[in-house]
């Protein structure tokens, strides 16, 4: 028998943003807007489909030119217009599952602005990720969308 | 304005059986309705069972006097006799009150398994389910029990 194992952990991210909550809202909404800042580096040539909606999918798929494949593959479970957007989602390199998440975002008005907090509530399978790792690629993500809104 | 509260708990359990009889109690979804009830007055009825990777259950959760609860499995990860992790909402009344992440470890212990289920959840708008999470799992978990009894 394989051992198996799992690693479980919380992670939480804040942002204050000096952007309104409809805003920093559409760019998680809008396939266009958020295949700006969501993915890989361009040299990844991430593909990304979502279908923004409770019980859609989305799926972003990319990797070095030869390297491994990363593909995240997600499903929406509750959506609050502007408010909230709860998304499960799987990460695979190559053909092997390397984690499944349970990710919550929260957008709240802060002053001008908003404040956004992530939480990921992550199982990470067989030793290939951990939450600390998870932690530092999901911040690089969030500063990506940051540049992106100041755009 | 919405809120979320987030949870995570962890039950272990012994089972006097071995993991691939412990599997099997999962995988079967008559058993599941069997010992996944918490309580003598609360009943399990399913409305869709797809027990694999990339399938979904519907269950309905019924107490006499109360809204039925209504849990949506999407199963995410199976290794035979090893693992299991699946993803759920929960809608009460028309309200979706929950999603959570649930894995369950099997490992042998001798002639016994060692079962850890690990649930992480995030509780909408003051419904307090991690309370109900809590009280759910922990009775079904003392049920699984009495399948191995014969």
């Amino acid at each position: 028998m394989t051992a198996r194992n799992t690693t479980h952990a919380t992670f939480v991210i804040e942002r204050d943003l000096a952007h309104p909550p409809a805003k920093v809202f559409a760019a998680y909404a809008d396939p266009k807007k958020k295949a700006k800042w969501f993915g890989g580096p361009p040299e990844w040539k991430s593909q990304h489909t979502m279908d923004f909606r409770v019980g859609g999918k989305e799926v972003s798929q990319g990797g070095p030119p030869d390297g491994v494949v990363h593909k995240m593959s997600g499903e929406y479970w509750d959506i609050v217009e502007n408010e909230r957007i709860v998304l499960s989602y799987e990460l695979h390199l190559d053909a092997t599952r390397i984690s499944v998440s349970l990710g919550t975002t929260e957008i709240k008005s802060h002053g001008a602005g908003s404040k956004l907090i992530y939480t990921e509530q992550g199982v990470y399978l067989d030793g290939y990720d951990d939450g600390g790792q998870r932690e530092e690629g999901t911040r690089e993500l969030l500063g990506q969308l940051e540049s992106y809104l100041k755009t | 304005m919405t809120a979320i509260a987030h949870a995570t708990i962890v039950m272990e359990r012994s089972y006097n059986a071995s993991p691939t009889r412990v599997f099997a109690a999962w995988a079967d979804v008559e058993a599941r309705k069997r010992w996944s009830a918490p309580a003598e007055n609360i009943r399990i009825e399913y409305e869709a069972a797809d027990f694999r990777e990339g399938g979904k259950d519907v269950s309905r959760c019924i107490e006499p006097g109360n809204a039925d609860y209504i849990a949506t499995v999407h199963y995410l990860d199976i290794r035979k006799d090893q693992r299991l992790v699946f993803a759920e909402d929960v809608v009460h009344g028309n309200k979706r009150v929950s999603a959570a992440l649930i894995s369950v470890l099997l490992t042998p212990r001798g002639a016994d398994t060692h079962l850890a289920l690990t649930l992480q959840i995030a509780s909408f708008d003051d419904a307090g389910m991690e309370a109900g999470y809590q009280f759910g799992w922990s009775s079904a978990l003392d049920n699984l029990a009495k399948e191995f009894a014969q």
